[in-house]
């Protein structure tokens, strides 16, 4: 017998307690940890897209606010109101190449999906695109879309079918290969084309920028501001305040686990205080044998840690399991659209920091129990019927 | 060595304050000697169990002292005390007091564990135990599945897990009916003939008579036998 056994055999005993006691941490603990796993990917999502981006700086309509800079990172839809004329006037500027594209969204069987409007050309050697299906588009104007390779895998699509688009139907010309951004989940077409669909002749949604030489970034910025009435952000800036806004979602997030997993503290406290005194009789035969004080304290302590051991654990699991069934379902929004298919970020240091910090958890919550059992007196206790 | 196992010198015990102070014990000078059979008989609250906690260091005297092979256990480290019931002490209580979740051979194993013997070895010192009791067979029933007898022969088996010299018993037959009470008897009878000192508490007249000395407890002081 090891006291580690002993505790085992008290915790079993009363099956009922023990499954209820530990499902409210399991419950605290797996919103703990699909939170943190739905938040990373987040948070990783974003980085990647604004890489994927490939641009220095990006050129928005004027007063753009964070949510338009997520929403270039997301593929929302934006307002289109950089024209011709100022499309015009920033490709003119030497050194630097300027995209312009049109973002817009439509639906495949009831899935919100993003449509851009790119300059065909251009944009394939921006993003150095391969192509693993079909073709790619054959002009400027090419009447057709191309596809990103999971949005085609997903609704069963391939060069030759069609897809409707603003209730029109376009033929698939080709499907991308992968590229583990956004562009993955989009759906190309040409500018005139996607212009003419969304009657949005002449205009964009904003202008993807690359500069010739970096550490010039700034003058850029400035310059495109001199020639044109449009908002400028540095990729770096965008990064930055789309990250501010996913880790305000992240914090919440993790305060709404936090009162699950104090709930399923007090649950501990519970549980440990009712133990410490159906078994007072217990804890008197156990001093009459010969255990001291710090022994029965560490009995129940260790009592309360193995609830949280077992609750990280089935949490943790059930947690990461949540978070991948939830993550294609919570992506229809701005914020969370980068999280998708299967991709949660499935850290292994969080898991074993989370099944820590919830053993963590439970013993500081059986403290005060474990505390009260070790100062019985042994003589109350083995009197106690 | 000592001739005497076990001596008390002026042991009080009170309980509350005030109004509600009630006087267990006023003053009780005993002497256990070494190897023998005592039972300490009395009317009920009148002291008797109060003195087996005082001796058994589960309990501190309001004053006075309690000298276990000459040491004096009333002011013992509370650790110290501890592992002296451990090792010195066995105790057997009237409603067997076995741990329910656990099997008679887990119930002794919990005695040893709790003096430090390490896990390897406990089963087979357990076993040995259960088989001086008779039980050998029941090692692996929980307590309710054993009838009062047997329950209270694995509480004695698990007192004398760590061989101590001396054996505490509180009403160990009150539960019992008479046959059960004889095969008792019987165990401790063999126990104290192999050398163990035991004391043991009880309202029987007839469990007395089998005891080589009687100690009376009368409103918490003894009575001249």
């Amino acid at each position: 017998m090891t006291p580690g056994k002993l505790v085992f055999k008290n915790i079993t005993q009363r099956r009922g307690r023990f499954v209820f006691t530990l499902l409210g941490i399991v419950i605290g603990m797996a919103c703990f940890v699909t939170f943190m796993a739905l938040g990373g990917s987040l948070k990783s999502q974003i980085e990647q897209e604004s890489a994927a981006l490939g641009a220095n700086l990006v050129v928005t309509p004027k007063g753009s606010c964070a949510y338009e800079q997520v929403s270039i990172l997301t593929g929302e839809q934006l307002p289109t109101t950089i024209t011709a004329d100022e499309v015009r006037v920033l490709r003119a500027i030497d050194g630097m190449t300027a995209i312009p594209y049109l973002a817009e969204r439509s639906a495949i069987d009831n899935r919100p999906v993003s449509v851009l409007g790119i300059l065909p050309a251009e944009t394939r050697a921006f993003k150095n695109w391969e192509i693993t299906a079909g073709s790619y588009f054959a002009s400027e104007d090419a009447q057709g879309a191309v596809l990103g390779s999971v949005l085609a895998e997903q609704f069963g699509l391939e060069p030759g079918g069609e897809v409707r688009v603003r209730g029109t139907m376009v033929r698939v010309i080709g499907v991308l290969a992968e590229t583990g951004g956004k562009d993955d989940l989009t759906v190309f077409l040409s500018m005139p084309l996607a212009q003419s669909l969304y009657q949005q002749e002449g205009l964009v949604s904003y202008v993807a920028v690359r500069v010739d030489r970096l550490d010039e970034v700034d003058l850029y910025a400035m310059k495109i501001k001199e020639k044109v009435s449009l908002g400028v952000v540095s990729d770096k800036q965008m990064l930055s305040a789309v990250l501010s806004i996913v880790g305000t979602v992240n914090i919440t997030l993790q305060l709404i686990a936090a009162v699950a997993i104090l709930a399923a503290a007090f649950g501990i406290v519970n549980t440990m205080m009712t133990a410490t005194y159906e078994r007072k009789r217990e804890i008197g035969i156990l001093l009459a044998m010969g255990a001291n004080r710090t022994r029965i304290f560490h009995l129940f302590l260790l009592e309360s840690g193995i609830y949280g051991l077992l609750g990280g654990l089935a949490g943790g699991v059930l947690g990461l399991g949540a978070s991948i069934l939830a993550a294609p379902y919570i992506s229809q929004n701005a914020v969370t659209s980068f999280v998708k298919g299967t991709q949660t970020s499935i850290d292994p240091l969080m898991f074993i920091g989370a099944v820590f910090f919830s053993t963590l958890v439970a013993m500081a919550a059986g403290f005060y129990p474990a505390w009260k059992a070790s100062k019985l007196s042994p003589v109350e206790a083995i009197s106690y019927e | 060595m000592n001739k005497s196992i076990i001596k008390t010198h002026e042991l009080t015990k009170t309980y509350g304050r005030g109004a509600n102070l009630t006087r267990a014990l006023r003053g009780v000078d005993m002497e256990i000697p070494r190897g023998s059979f005592t039972c300490i008989v009395g009317p009920s609250g009148h002291g008797k169990s109060t003195l087996m906690h005082l001796i058994g260091g589960l309990d501190r005297p309001s004053s006075g002292r309690v000298l276990i092979d000459g040491q004096d256990v009333s002011r013992m480290a509370e650790k110290k005390l501890a592992m002296m019931r451990a090792v010195k002490i066995g105790f057997v209580f009237q409603f067997f007091n076995l741990l329910q979740s656990l099997t008679a051979l887990e119930n002794i194993e919990i005695a040893l564990m709790l003096a430090g013997v390490p896990e390897a070895r406990q089963q087979k010192r357990a076993l040995e135990l259960l088989e001086l009791v008779g039980l050998s067979e029941k090692a692996n029933a929980k307590p309710g599945q054993l009838s009062g007898g047997q329950q209270q022969r694995v509480a004695i088996a698990r007192a004398l897990a760590n061989d101590p010299p001396i054996l505490l018993m509180d009403e160990p037959t009150g539960n019992l009916d008479s046959t059960a009470e004889d095969e008792v008897m019987h165990v401790l009878e063999t126990l104290n003939q192999k050398g163990k000192t035991i004391i043991l508490v009880t309202h029987s007249s007839e469990i007395a008579a089998r005891a080589e000395n009687v100690v009376r407890v009368r409103d918490g002081r003894l009575e001249a036998d």
